[in-house]
Formats: C-alpha cells, structure tokens, sequence
C-alpha cells in the first residue's frame, strides 16, 4: 500500500519534502484551501519533484450539499467554476447529475493530475436513503461521462459515507452488491469515511466502523477495483491489508479524519498541539515529552528510522508530519504487502500483540496521555477479527 | 407427477425420416435422444407440457404457459449465442409434435460426443490442473455471453456441463429451460409459494432470500460455476452431503462456509484454489463479478 499526503491548509513545504525523502508516494490537493492558480502550478512542481508521483485533486464536492449553512467556511471551494451550493431536492435530477459530473471532470481534465476524481455527495444517514440513490447515480454515470473526453488517466469515483450509514451492516451488504456491478466501471475509489468531527477520534476507532470499512476495501479490490482511503491516517494498514492500495494522511487533525466539519466555523483561540511522535510499534502517536521519557527505558517506542534524528531535541513543527509520514509508509511495507489478505491481516495482529506488550511495559512505569494511550487497539482488534467474518476468511 | 419418456422406437415411428433413434437420458418433463438424420446426428429434445389435473382451471392454464415460455426462452437465448462453450441449437425447429397419443414440444440441438462431468465425477477421475483450469474458461466465458443479454442459466451443475472427444472445444454448457431474463417478465407462476427453480444443491444463497427476483444476477451463475469447478477437481460436493434432507443442505448453503479446494486438492495451483474459494462466498459482493479480470488471471495473463 502506499501513502499520499492529503492535502490542507498550511501546505507550505511538507508535501515536496515528503516527496522528495521517498516517504509518500502522492498528493491529494483539496480545493478548499488551495486557490485554482496555485493548485495548477503546485501539481506542476510536484510533477517536476517526483515525475512518478500520483497527483489528485478531491473537487470537494460534497460540500456544495451543506453550502447554504451559513456559517459555512467555504474557504477557495468557492472561486472553483464547477462549484455551486445545491438542493438535494435538485440532485433527484438524473440530468443534473450528469451535468454535474461534467462541469467537474471537464475541470479536472485540464490539471496535470494523474487521475481524475469524479464528485459525488456524502451518504450521510444511511444507505436506504434518497442520498445513497443520488450517490450510486453519480457513481454509475461516472465513466460514461469521463468517456466523452477521451481522456485516458483512470477513473476514480468519490464514494464519502458517514459512519453511521457505514455500520449497518444489512445494508451495507445490498449496497455493496449494487456498486460492485456497474455498467460502466471506473478505475477505482476514492473512499471517505465520515466521522462526526474531527476531534472524535473513537468515531472511526470503533470496531464496527474499522470492519465495515476494511470490507468496502476488501470487496471493491475482489471485483478489480483500485482504492485510495481518504484521510484514512493509522487505520491505512489495516485497510491496505483488506486490499486498499493508497491510504492518506496531512499535518492538522482534520487531515487525519474526514469530517464536515472541517467547513464549520473554526473555534477561536486554540493552542498549537503538542507535537507528537508517530510509533510504528504502537501503532499510535505519543507526545514528543513521552518519547523522550520513554526512549531510555523502553527503547522498543523508537521507530529506528531516518526522521526519528528530528526528536533528539524538540523537533521542529515542519518535522512532525514528516515523521508521521515515514512511520506510516514503514507500517504499510511491513503489514500490507502481499495480495494475501490474510497473511496481511496475521501481520497486523502481530502488531497489535506486540503494541499491547509493549503499553502494557509503559504503564508500569509511565502515564501517558489519553489520546497517546492503547484505546484504540482493542477497536483495531476487535474490528479487525469482525471484519475477517464479514469477509467469510 | 411422472412422465414416462417415449422409448425410442415410439420415437422412430412418429419421425420415419429418422435413420436412427437412441434414448439418452430423461429428466424432469424432458428427454433427449441421440437421432441421425440426413444431416449427421443430433440432440433430439422433446419437452412434455402436462395437462394440470386438479387444480383451478386458471392455475393448470398458468403453470402451462410458464412451460411453454421456458422453451421459448431457452430457443431465443440458443439462436443469440455464438460461443463455443454454449450447445448449438440444431436442424429441427421447435414444433408441437404428438408422440403416441401424447402432446410435445420437439425441437433439436447439436449432438456432443463425450461424457457429462456428473459421469466423470462419478467415474471418480481426477482432473488435471489443466483440465480444471479449462473447465473454469469455459464456465466463465458461458457465463459473460449469457449475461451480454442480461440473462441468467440458474442450472450450471455438473450434469448440464459436457466434456466432449476434442481439444479446440472442450467443455460445453446446456440446458437453458430455466434461464432467468433480468429483464423480462419473470416467466414463473405464483413465485413467492414455490421454491425457485434450479437443483437445489446448486442454488447459489441468495436466491433462498425472500425477495431474490429483484437483485439476482449473474453472481449467482458465478457461483454455481465454481461448485461445479469444485464438485468436478474434488470429487465432491463441498457442502451437500448425500444423507441430508432438503432443509439440511438450504441450512448449509445459506449457513456454512466451504473448506477450501485446498483440503481436497492441495496440488492445485494457488490461482485455482483462490478462485474457486472466491467465488463460494456467499455475500455476492465477495464474488469475483470482473470476468475478464477472472479470465486474464486463469490464462496467467495478469
């Protein structure tokens, strides 16, 4: 599996460095916070970095859904020509949806990207809802739409589901057995899975969610589709171990978790994070006062890897993701390798095993902080093992 | 019901322009018989449409229109395909004919020389990977020709798959009478009281859901294919066994999950085993639905 940073604001120089250490292997620029002038000359210099780097643009167009808020921050989306705010009412159109699709492809067809992403809207109660039919309307007409441009860079199509719609699993089943028969396949996927807020880190650490979302993986790969896991930060591995082939993450928290409310207004007044260490053994992020508290006594928290020379000292910021970056891209090496995905899903519960070991050491000697601590291990486990049911393996 | 097939003889003095007439088998309302004609030998089908005794006039007229629309089906779909992995309708047309005082529907198909996989399984011959793998082509090439008109065979199981005397064509499909239209009017009479049609080892688990009409597709034929893969390379049924009852082997099919190919076969190439393991899920979504994808990977071409 390989990563792509996703892109956000305060790009500033991570996405080339990234590049050009090897750690990610794409972008994915999102339109909120990048102007059209500058997202067109950013993916010409990523271009001229790594020539084989992939280059996508996510059109955001689920937000144009929520646009009337109008609290809404919109940010560049707006200075966009395919973006207008719609009615879901308007959307019930089968030839609104085509022109919809058009206006955005036809935008993207343009950039130097290196696959195109088609737009859709978020499902975001369920998949018996008028949503998921516009959803799977957009998803069916996609190709057909693409084909009138003679384009030939793949096909990827958005498919963003909340996590509530996401487990339920009946309907996740009759949902999945529409989208994996199309008239028209594209190339592949572009999964988001929506949490209610970027800050609900147990929205997506949940087992029921981290087990539906690896069989979305694990069956669009079994029918030949290519899959690039949105925002998906440390769940990638177990989702690359399900079949998904890019997995994303960017610098903020609202980069690691696919949320709305990334386009709601912004609290004021906040702190700067602590920086935190990414620990491949973990499998999550300490703060970097932890791991220097820990490193003498547990060296095990150590990745052993280039980036970890920044956190001798306090690192600085612009190191942070970076280190974030080369932890996840060994993650995925060592647990999402083989088209094997239960061998995969062995490794990963290997490292699950050994990350529970090695908090269990911490905890006799250290208190860490709760979003450092192990909660998220027994959702990746439990999720993990649902999943495998799921999957019939 | 019974139907007892005219015996051959009966066969010969109702078609005197038969040079030879010989019975080959018989099943449900039909039989088949291996006939020489000015043209070489052929498939020799006869469908009996039985008169409905007691029941509602209405419902007798009924069940014999459903009869009737099968075997227009199945001739329609037979003059639309042009695979070689798909048996060839034959010289004679359909016409009701009246055999010993009795009403059929006769019409003929080509005659293939060579054995059914449900005589071969029963021979106990264990195939070769080879043998396998061109089994599983030409299953999964059946198939897509089938759904390229949006229909359904509902009966892929080793009795309606022939291994014939040749190696430029070596496996073929028959017996189209219950193929589904996932277009069309459902032909079935009073679907929701019955059972849908089909050998009921072989009925892939979502057409035991209530309601399967609506989303059923070629996933089911996928599967039906890969039992049939399995039955033949192992020698058995994965999950049927013979003591059970009707409602035991449902349970399982809905229920149990298949040990692997590999628990039989562990000689076989891991491309073979993943593929038929695959295709036995039960979620059709599980289910490899790419064919061109399944048949590029079968000839190792990806």
């Amino acid at each position: 599996m390989k990563l792509y940073a996703q892109h956000g604001y305060g790009e500033g120089e991570k996405i080339s460095q990234g590049l050009q250490k090897g750690i990610i292997s794409g972008a994915v620029y999102g339109a909120k916070d990048i102007n059209p002038d500058r997202l067109n000359e950013r993916l010409g210099e990523i271009a001229a970095i790594s020539p084989t780097a992939g280059r996508l643009f996510d059109p955001q167009y689920y937000v144009s859904l929520i646009g009337s808020d109008p609290n809404i921050r919109l940010g560049r989306l707006e200075e966009y020509p395919y973006f207008s705010i719609m009615r879901r009412s308007q959307l019930e159109s089968n030839k609104l949806i085509e022109d919809e699709l058009r206006k955005v492809i036809k935008y993207q067809v343009g950039l130097p990207v290196t696959a195109i992403i088609s737009p859709n809207i978020l499902i975001s109660r369920s998949f018996d809802s008028v949503e998921a039919v516009i959803a799977k309307n957009f998803i069916r007409q996609a190709k057909e739409i693409y084909e009138e441009f003679s384009d030939k860079r793949p096909l990827y199509v958005t498919l963003a589901i909340s996590r509530e719609a996401l487990i339920d699993f009946t309907e996740l089943e009759a949902f999945l057995n529409d989208v994996t028969l199309l008239n028209s396949p594209p190339d592949g996927f572009y999964l988001l899975i929506g949490a209610r807020s970027v800050e609900a880190r147990t929205d997506l650490y949940n087992a029921d969610v981290i087990a539906a979302w690896m069989l979305l993986n694990y069956s669009l790969k079994i029918n030949g589709y290519q899959l690039i896991n949105g925002y998906s930060d440390l769940i990638s591995p177990f989702l690359g171990a399900a079949g998904g082939d890019i997995g994303c993450t960017g610098w903020w928290s609202n980069l690691r978790v696919f949320s709305m409310d990334r386009f709601a207004p912004e609290a004021t007044g906040g702190r700067q994070p602590v920086q935190r260490y990414l620990s491949t053994k973990l499998l999550n992020r300490i703060t970097f006062y932890e791991l220097d508290a820990l490193r003498r006594v547990i060296p095990d928290v150590v990745n052993e890897l280039s980036m970890d020379s920044e956190y001798i000292g306090e690192p600085e910021r612009a190191m942070e993701v970076l280190q974030s970056w080369e932890a996840l891209s060994s993650l995925l090496t060592s647990l999402a390798v083989s088209g094997d995905s239960l061998k995969n899903l062995e490794k990963c519960a290997d490292a699950i095993k050994l990350a529970g070991d090695l908090y269990t050491s911490i905890k006799a000697r250290y208190r860490l902080d709760t979003k450092s601590d192990d909660s998220h291990l027994e959702a990746l486990l439990e999720g993990m093992n649902l999943f495998k049911r799921r999957a019939e393996l | 019901m019974n139907f007892e097939p005219p015996k051959a003889k009966e066969i010969k003095a109702a078609f005197p322009q038969f040079q030879e007439v010989l019975f080959l088998n018989a099943g449900g309302f039909k039989a088949v018989y291996k006939i020489v004609a000015s043209g070489g030998p052929e498939a020799f089908k006869i469908v009996h449409i039985p008169e409905v005794s007691g029941v509602d006039p209405d419902v007798g007229k009924e069940i014999r229109k459903e009869s009737l629309g099968r075997i227009a089906r199945e001739i329609k779909i037979l003059n639309n395909c042009k695979s070689p992995e798909i048996v060839k309708l034959g010289s004679i047309q359909p016409a009701p004919v009246v055999v010993d005082n009795r009403e059929y529907i006769a019409y003929s198909e080509e005659y293939l020389d060579g054995n059914s996989l449900r005589e071969l399984i029963r021979q106990s011959i264990k195939p070769a990977e080879e043998d396998i793998r061109s089994l599983f082509l030409s299953l999964l090439k059946a198939i897509r020709e089938i759904w390229s008109f949006n229909i359904i065979h509902r009966d892929i199981k080793p009795d309606n798959v022939m291994m014939l005397n040749r190696k430029d064509r070596r496996y073929v499909v028959l017996d189209l009478g219950i193929a589904y239209s996932a277009v069309d009017t459902p032909l079935t009479f009073d679907a929701s009281h019955r059972l849908p049609p089909g050998t009921y080892r072989y009925l892939a688990p979502e057409m035991l859901q209530p309601g399967f009409r609506e989303s059923i597709d070629f996933r089911s034929d996928i599967y039906a294919a890969a039992l049939t893969v399995y039955e033949y390379a192992a020698g058995q049924h994965p999950l049927a066994k013979n003591k059970d009852d009707l409602i035991t082997t449902l349970s399982r099919i809905v229920r149990e999950s298949p040990p692997s190919l590999k628990a039989f076969r562990p000689d076989l190439s891991s491309t073979i085993i993943r593929t038929v393991d695959q295709m036995l899920k039960k979620i059709p979504a599980l289910r490899p639905s790419n064919i061109n994808m399944l048949i590029n990977q079968l000839e190792g071409k990806i």
